[in-house]
């Protein structure tokens, strides 16, 4: 039953895959601009149990390192959004004052996705690659979690109402 | 999964870590299988990009165009004077009229130096999730675009191809953190390595420490074995500062990148070159200053009036 809802949610990611391909990366804007499909990802991350987060995390990852702008080897964002997924979900995880508040989802996701990029970064240094301005890494990890507030309470209805159409009876058991 | 299923949590974790390492060692080991599904992902994503691209890129130079608001501001005052329906019009034309002049630019630049270009539509901007700085192109090896061919605009240097899909391909930029270029001074000829730094500024650094460079200099592309992946004389840029560090064992020197890659929507892929080096055929020209109208007035004095 779990697995089942879980493979269900697969179209909606692959649509958000695509909206960040085609379109959201269409726009150049301040700061690097943000990725949609990383938002979405933890959002709903952060509304499961740590198994679905890092199940999220590993599906999300495998299609965030099947992107061609992705610099690093496959599979560096899946075990980075493994890690991300299990964790975000496990701050809140039995914690219905947490999850219900619309505020605490705002404030840990915009902390989780600039530490999801700077993690990112970080294995990739280990895995080779250069490192470019401080400067306009640290401008753009602070554009990434200013973005996120920005984003997050826009699709906080949508991602909502889906997750817990998908996952209720879980979050309830 | 706190309520006894702690042991299969666990489990599943480390089965996905472990899957995911088992995925990057694949990878570094060079594996084809995985080079194959990234790029089956991209041929079936590129066309939506296409689409996303026509529809969308309006809007990005709209917010493009804001986010440099000092520079357009003449243009944004005009545009004010309009109604909705010529604002929009004059939004599509306007991206027309800038793809038509980069294309005319960069065809002017690929005829001085007789290469062989291959025009592209910028599709996508890539994701800086990575902190990366790529490009997608609509044109791919069904065009002749192979992995490591030059990529230029009329202003100089964009980039290089690094992977070349059937109609598309990822071009890396010049400003890059990864990029690297051999380049030379233009007139002095002396060679150094031009990398990106993630902005639209490069640092050279010389290779010989006998060299003063002075701001203002031009830098070249001093080109590759085969013209690959750099063919000669491509403008990358103009130094801005040098540094003079004392004790320095090469001189290094802030490179201000011609290419304006916020608004790049037509490039050229250098598919072939001329066996000769067009040297500094490719300088910019200085900008000719328009002579000032003066005005001389000559004034005669009258006879002085008699007493």
């Amino acid at each position: 039953m779990f697995a089942r809802r879980f493979f269900i949610s697969f179209p909606i990611f692959a649509l958000v895959y695509l909206i960040q391909e085609s379109v959201v990366n269409q726009f150049r804007i301040f700061g690097g601009g943000f990725s949609l499909f990383l938002i979405f990802t933890l959002l709903w991350s952060a509304l499961g149990t740590p198994e679905l987060g890092a199940l999220t995390g590993f599906g999300a990852g495998l299609l965030m390192d099947l992107s061609q702008t992705t610099s690093g080897p496959m599979g560096q964002w899946t075990l980075i959004m493994i890690l991300a997924g299990f964790a975000i979900s496990y701050l809140g995880y039995g914690d219905d004052n947490f999850r219900g508040n619309p505020i605490s989802l705002v404030v840990i996701v915009a902390i989780a996705v600039p530490i999801t990029r700077l993690a990112y970064l970080i294995i990739g240094l280990m895995f080779g690659s250069e490192l470019g301005s401080t400067v306009q890494i640290l401008i753009s990890l602070l554009a990434s979690g200013l973005w996120t507030v920005a984003i997050v309470p826009l699709l906080m209805p949508f991602v909502t109402r889906i997750h817990s159409a998908l996952f209720t009876e879980k979050s309830r058991g | 999964m706190r309520n006894g299923g702690d042991n299969r949590g666990r489990l599943l974790l480390i089965s996905l870590i472990v899957t995911s390492l088992f995925l990057i060692t694949l990878d570094l080991r060079g594996v084809q299988v995985l080079d194959g599904i990234r790029s089956g992902s991209q041929t079936v994503i590129s066309p939506f990009q296409s689409a996303g691209a026509k529809i969308f890129r309006p809007v990005g130079n709209f917010f493009s165009d804001v986010t440099q608001l000092g520079r357009t501001r003449g243009e944004i005052e005009k545009l004010k004077a309009e109604n909705e329906k010529l604002r929009q019009n004059l939004i599509n034309r306007k991206n027309a009229d800038s793809e038509l002049a980069e294309l005319k630019s960069v065809l002017d630049l690929a005829g001085t130096a007789r290469y062989k270009v291959v025009n592209a539509k910028v599709i996508s901007l890539g994701s800086t999730s990575s902190f990366t700085q790529t490009i997608t192109i609509d044109a791919g090896t069904d065009e002749g675009v192979r992995e490591n061919m030059t990529v230029i605009t009329g202003l100089g240097l964009v980039g290089v191809v690094k992977i070349s899909y059937s109609n598309s391909a990822l071009v890396q930029l010049a400003s890059d953190p990864a990029f690297r270029v051999g380049a030379r001074v233009a007139g002095t000829q002396q060679i150094g390595i031009v990398s990106g730094q993630g902005t639209s500024k490069g640092v050279l650094q010389l290779l010989d420490n006998k060299t003063t460079l002075k701001v203002g200099d031009v830098i070249l592309a001093r080109g590759s074995q085969d013209n690959r992946p750099f063919v000669p004389g491509v403008p990358i840029g103009e130094v801005t500062s040098v540094d003079n560090a004392a004790g320095a064992v090469t001189q290094t020197a802030d490179v201000k990148l011609f290419a304006n890659f916020s608004t790049l929507s037509v490039v050229a892929v250098v598919v072939g070159s001329p066996k000769s080096d067009p040297r500094d055929a490719l300088v910019p020209k200085a900008p000719i200053p328009e002579p000032i109208p003066t005005v001389t007035v000559y004034a005669t004095p009258s006879g002085s009036p008699k007493p």
